[in-house]
Formats: structure tokens, C-alpha cells, sequence
């Protein structure tokens, strides 16, 4: 009996770390955005900010309740069709960092790849050439031409795959291809 | 042991058939199934009346806006409608401009057919509530450039 009490004494604390770490994750998660309001739920149920494409309204404001912000917040509250333009902007540019333009805009990265790719595929081209000079020995004797002839001239004398291979298209009688 | 052991497994045993013998009863439908019987007019009826709610808050708003993003559609003119409503309601003027992004971005590689047809349809109410398109702001190319966090 006390074997099995001893290990569900285990589980039962175990399960209650498990309990734990949701309530820790949220705490730490909560004292790293300082004073920037929570507005919604996270894409992973945290009070982060991200900027997404496909997930386009964060959990919490970019920027945080600044007093010159907070005065816009208040001006918000009346006729939008009185704030200027630049207050538009700045009431966007609190609430999120880039806009879709932004976000996707080409970063050029796809130069620096290719350029090293190809350096990469230079460099190797190079150790193969120093290999070949200088390590590997020359090719043996049966890659020259006149061995390369002879083996073909005992595979077709041994009559090497006759019915739909390669003596099948050598005229034994006149003693050329057909 | 050997008993207690017999003990536990009767107990849970009992617990299994009393909870299936009570399942029918409480469980009339089953909330699995992937296959959606909603028709199209339902849906843009349902976030529709969701957005037109007179009591949303920012996070309901936020939410709807971000499921919408998140599905292979673009949201009908009356459904930005209700929600560019719905953003003024909670007076988040920076909500409205980034769903009109959005929705752009959804409009996909057809964006110059169906992005000027959204414009047409949702100009009364930008102009009753005096919000601005992306583009009057100035938000359809990029204007900030960001540094990168590793370069920092």
C-alpha cells in the first residue's frame, strides 16, 4: 500500500505545478508591458504586441498612455471628423508599429542570399578543382578511350542482353549497328 | 490490496455508467461535427448583428475583426459598415483604419476589383463618422521604416 499512495502523492503535486505556470506565464507576461493598455485577446492568449498579417489587432496598444496621448484619446471621444491629419496618424501610430504597407514592404534580404549562395557554390567549385589537382589520383586506365572500346567490343562478342539491350541493335552477320 | 484495488475499479466503473446512462439525456447535440450548415447570408447576418451589438467592447470588436482576418474571405461592405460603427461606438479611431488595411490585404491579388467596389459601398459611412481610407493617410505605401531588433 505504500507504494501506490507514495505515487499518486507524486502525481497529485506534480499536478498542481501544472496548475501553477499558466498563472506565473500570465504575471511575468503582464509586468513586461508596462503601461501599455491591454485591448484585446493575444494571438496566443498573451499580452503581447506583434505586428501579423494574418492576426492584424494585438492584444495590447504599441505605445504606452503617455499624457499627449491621452489628450488625443479624449479628443477621439468627440466628431472624428474633427481631428486633423496628423492626429489620425499619431492616434494610429499609439494604437499599432507598422502599418500593412509597412509589414509588407521587401526588406531586400533576398540579395545578401543570393550573393552568398552563389560565393558558397564558388567556393566549392574551387576546393573541387584543388582536389582534383592535388589530392585525388588520375583516373584509372579503363576510363580511356581505347579500354572503353574494348569493353565494348567483348560485351558485344559475349552477347550481352540480345533481345531489346545492346547487342540487340548490333548486326552480327555484316558486323555493324544495324 | 487485492480488495481496495477491486474497491477503486468498482467505483470507477459505476462513475462510467452512470455518466453514460445520463448522456443521452443531457447531450442532444453534438458540438463536433467540422461540417458548417451555415449559408453565406447567415454569416454576414451573424457578424452583422455581432458588430451592430449597441453594448461591444473593444475586445469583442477586436476579436470578430481578427477571425474575420483569419478566414478565406473578404468581409461584405455591410459588415465593415457594422463594424466601422461599432469602432466609433468605443471611439477607437485606430481600430477602424487598420480593419479597412485588413480587409484590403484579404482582397488578395484582386485587390483592384474588389477593393475600389468596398471604397464605393462603405463611403457614406466613412464620410458620416470621418474616417479616413488608408490611402488618404498615406498608409498605402510605407512611410516608417523600422530597424531591426538585431541591429539595435
Amino acid at each position: 500500500m505504500v507504494v501506490p499512495n507514495m505515487a499518486s502523492r507524486l502525481l497529485m503535486s506534480s499536478l498542481r505545478h501544472l496548475q501553477k505556470i499558466p498563472k506565473a506565464g500570465m504575471s511575468s507576461g503582464h509586468s513586461k508591458i508596462g503601461g501599455r493598455e491591454v485591448v484585446g485577446y493575444g494571438f496566443n492568449g498573451q499580452p503581447n504586441y506583434v505586428d501579423r498579417i494574418d492576426f492584424p489587432l494585438p492584444a495590447i496598444r504599441f505605445k504606452e498612455n503617455t499624457p499627449d496621448i491621452q489628450a488625443l484619446r479624449e479628443k477621439e471621444k468627440g466628431d472624428w471628423r474633427k481631428l486633423s491629419l496628423e492626429e489620425k496618424k499619431a492616434l494610429y501610430r499609439a494604437s499599432f508599429c507598422q502599418t500593412f504597407a509597412e509589414m509588407k514592404a521587401p526588406t531586400g534580404e533576398w540579395k545578401s542570399v543570393v550573393g552568398l549562395s552563389l560565393i558558397f557554390i564558388s567556393l566549392s567549385v574551387w576546393v573541387y578543382m584543388g582536389m582534383k589537382l592535388f589530392v585525388y589520383r588520375p583516373l584509372p586506365d579503363s576510363f580511356t578511350d581505347e579500354a572503353k572500346e574494348a569493353q565494348l567490343r567483348r560485351m558485344i562478342d559475349l552477347r550481352v542482353n540480345p533481345i531489346d539491350g545492346l547487342t540487340s541493335k548490333w548486326d552480327y552477320e555484316q558486323g555493324k549497328w544495324k | 490490496m487485492f480488495r481496495s484495488a477491486v474497491c477503486r475499479i468498482n467505483t470507477v466503473v459505476k462513475g462510467i455508467t452512470i455518466q453514460s446512462a445520463a448522456r443521452p439525456l443531457t447531450a442532444s447535440q453534438r458540438c463536433m461535427s467540422k461540417h458548417s450548415t451555415e449559408t453565406d447570408q447567415e454569416f454576414d447576418q451573424r457578424y452583422e448583428t455581432f458588430f451592430n451589438r449597441p453594448d461591444i467592447d473593444g475586445w469583442e470588436i477586436r476579436k470578430a475583426m481578427n477571425d474575420l482576418c483569419g478566414m478565406d474571405l473578404v468581409p461584405e461592405p455591410k459588415i465593415i459598415n457594422a463594424a466601422l460603427k461599432a469602432c466609433r461606438r468605443v471611439s477607437d479611431f485606430a481600430l477602424a483604419v487598420r480593419f479597412l488595411e485588413a480587409v484590403k490585404d484579404r482582397c488578395g491579388a484582386k485587390v483592384k476589383e474588389i477593393y475600389p467596389y468596398i471604397l464605393q459601398e462603405i463611403r457614406p459611412t466613412l464620410d458620416e463618422l470621418g474616417i479616413n481610407t488608408p490611402e488618404e493617410l498615406g498608409y498605402d505605401k510605407p512611410e516608417l521604416a523600422l530597424q531591426s531588433v538585431y541591429e539595435m
